[in-house]
Parts: structure tokens; sequence; C-alpha cells
């Protein structure tokens, strides 16, 4: 697929269209912002980054239980 | 987003504060603000011996690291467990808190329940009436027994853990769900030292889980990422889960829920419970540690003492 870009979180792979934010991109996966810190090529991003076309985001997710 | 303090590239929005900042100002600012939690809530002063418990996860690793930064005299405990669940949890998490530790040359206790015990909490969680079904309930009685008895016996003025505002929020939303009136009045940062059981602090509660997330990241801090094996699915991940999605949509939702209820029970919303519902703390014959029992307490009956098993 072209002009996409990747989020991966806990080993899931998720494709989404590249022009769009971070935090746009989130809701589209359904994954709530606050649970997640994302990291690009080892630095964190605030969720206003527009995604670029080819480039893996990295989700990390921030709830532990127990 | 730019840094509120600096206006360079900001690497965390907190929305609650309506703040972003850069990855140095945001390490900067987080031990502040933890400096000011500690001197306001009065958790514990520069002279005193901490001891902080730590598994090795995020946030028990951050609040160790801060208060090495902010000049405090903390050592470690870890306590292993034995659980293993296919990923080696636990000699994972202990291998990652020895690493820290060297690392930044930190005095580490390691409480082995097995080598101590001759059981783990697998084995509880299979073998006991309290462990089936339910291994977070022994795994919590276990910690709190033991990092008491070290506390003791090592003379440490105060036991700090790394519960951070979601750890904080969840536990209130449960408590408030269940109306359980004696948890309510107990909930707080610090839990002062009483009949034998050491002062319980929380330097984190005003932070949330994704800004120590955030922090050990930025400080380059490996921690334990795969949850409890135990502990997927738990109830406290449920309600942390809800909260999240209330905060989405009213960023401060959590922080707010929290430190309202902090101000409601100052001004004394919660009564204190009556003696028929607190019963009289007696000596455990066994551990020597203070037990609502009549005998054995719960720690030592679980671990084979009386008949829990």
């Amino acid at each position: 697929m072209k002009n996409t870009t990747t989020l991966i979180l806990r080993n899931q792979k998720y494709e989404v269209k590249a022009g769009m934010t971070l935090l746009s991109a989130l809701k589209k996966l359904e994954i709530l912002p606050e649970s997640v810190i994302c990291v690009r090529e080892g630095e964190l991003l605030t969720e206003d980054n527009m995604l670029k076309d080819g480039e893996t985001i990295k989700l990390v997710s921030v709830i532990s239980g127990g | 987003m730019k840094c509120k303090k600096c206006g360079g590239k900001a690497v965390i929005n907190m929305r609650q504060n309506n703040m972003g900042l850069c990855k140095d100002d945001f390490l900067k600012w987080l031990p502040e603000q933890t400096l000011k939690i500690i001197e306001k809530y009065k958790m514990f002063t520069p002279k005193e011996k901490i001891l902080v418990a730590v598994s090795g996860g995020k946030d028990s690793l951050a609040l160790w690291d801060i208060l090495q930064i902010l000049g405090y005299q903390a050592d470690g405990l870890y306590i292993a467990l034995g659980i293993d669940e296919g990923i080696n949890y636990s000699a994972e998490s202990q291998r990652l808190t020895e690493k820290f530790a060297n690392d930044h040359d930190l005095k580490l206790h390691v409480v082995n329940i097995e080598s101590d015990y001759g059981t783990d909490l697998p084995m509880l969680a299979s073998n006991t009436k309290r462990g089936r079904d339910k291994p977070c309930s022994s795994c919590g009685l276990i910690k709190r027994h033991e990092m008491n008895r070290i506390a003791r016996d090592f003379g440490y003025d105060v036991l700090a853990t790394g519960h951070n505002l979601d750890d904080e929020a969840a536990t209130l939303f449960s408590n408030t769900l269940q109306w359980n009136g004696d948890y309510l009045y107990r909930q707080g940062p610090v839990l002062p030292e009483k009949d034998g059981l050491a002062r319980k602090v929380k330097p984190l509660f005003r932070f949330y889980e994704r800004e120590m997330a955030a922090y050990t990241f930025l400080r380059g801090i490996d921690y334990i990422y795969d949850e409890c094996p135990f502990a997927e699915g738990s109830t406290s991940t449920e309600y942390k889960e809800i909260l999240n999605q209330l905060e989405n949509q009213h960023p401060g939702a959590k922080l707010h829920f929290f430190v309202k209820f902090l101000s409601a029970k100052k001004k004394g919303l919660f009564a204190e419970p009556t003696r028929e519902i607190v019963p009289e703390l007696h000596i455990c014959p066994s551990c020597g540690q203070p037990t609502s029992a009549r005998d054995f307490c719960t720690f030592c009956r679980m671990m084979g003492k009386g008949s829990d098993r």
C-alpha cells in the first residue's frame, strides 16, 4: 500500500493513510491517546505530529495492571 | 506543539495541565513536582531512610530514579514471587531491577518467596483458599507483609511505592462502586505509621501513568513492559480503561476525581470506622507482625500455619 504509515502496538501492526495527525490515526484505530505514548525513530511525539509516508510509529502501552 | 517553558519542540502534551513540555524541561519538571509533593504531604525528610518497593515496572523504577536525583537516602526492595507463565516474568523483572541498582550504585534488598517460605505465588494461587482464582489477592498480601518486615528489620523510616494517579483513581473508583467506607477512609498518599506498620507514601500519586511511561522512556530506563500474566484482564485494568475514556472526553477528569476526593476527605466527609468495624490488632505469634486475627496473621496462615490451606 502506498502513502501509508505503520503503527505498531504490542506486535500488532496497523496501517493508516499518511498525512493525517497522530491523534486522528489513534482515533481511527480506536486507541485512546491516554493509554499510549508514541515513538518515532527513538523520539517521543505529541499527537499533533503529522504522519509521513513510509514511516513507522511505535505505540507503547502505558497501562500496567495488578 | 511547543514547550510551555522554552518554546522548543514538545515531546509530551499534558492536557489536564494545559501544558506541553520538551524533553529537557519535562525531565526537570517531573522531579521538581515530586519534591513539592513530598514536602507538601510531609512524606519524609532528607534525614530519613526510605525503602522503595521496586517491581521492575516503570513506576517503581522511575520513583527510585527520581528519589536518587533528589538526593534522598532510598534503598530498594524487590520481592521475587516466582511468576513464570512462559515469559520468565519474575526472573526478567528481577534482572531489570538489579541492573538499575547496579547501574546507579544503589542498595537493593531481594526477598525470594520460594527460598524463604518454600512456596511461590503460582503454588499459593492454586493450593490455598485465599489464592484460588485470585492470585492478585495473595500477591498483595505477600508484598504488604514482606515490605513491612524488611522496613522493620532494617530500620527504615518509611516505605515508598510507585503508585501513580491512574492507580489511585482506579482504586478510588473501585472503592466508590462498592461504597467501601473503610478503604475510602484509609486511601491517600500517606498512611501514617501505626501499631507496628511502617509509614507508607506514594510520591507519584499526582502523575498520570502516561507521564511515568514518558519519563522512563526519556530517561532510558529499561523496565518490564509485559503486564503481569496474573493481572491480565484484572478489574483494576478495566477501571483504568474506563477512566481513560472519561479523560479523553474531559481532560483532567482523573485528576479531579482523585484530588477532589482528597479535599473532601480533609473536610471530614468520611468518618473514622468504629471499633466494631476495625478490630484491635494483636501480634502474630509466628512473624511478630500486627494482625487483626486472633492467632496467626493471614500471611502466616497462607504460608501453612493454621488451617488456611
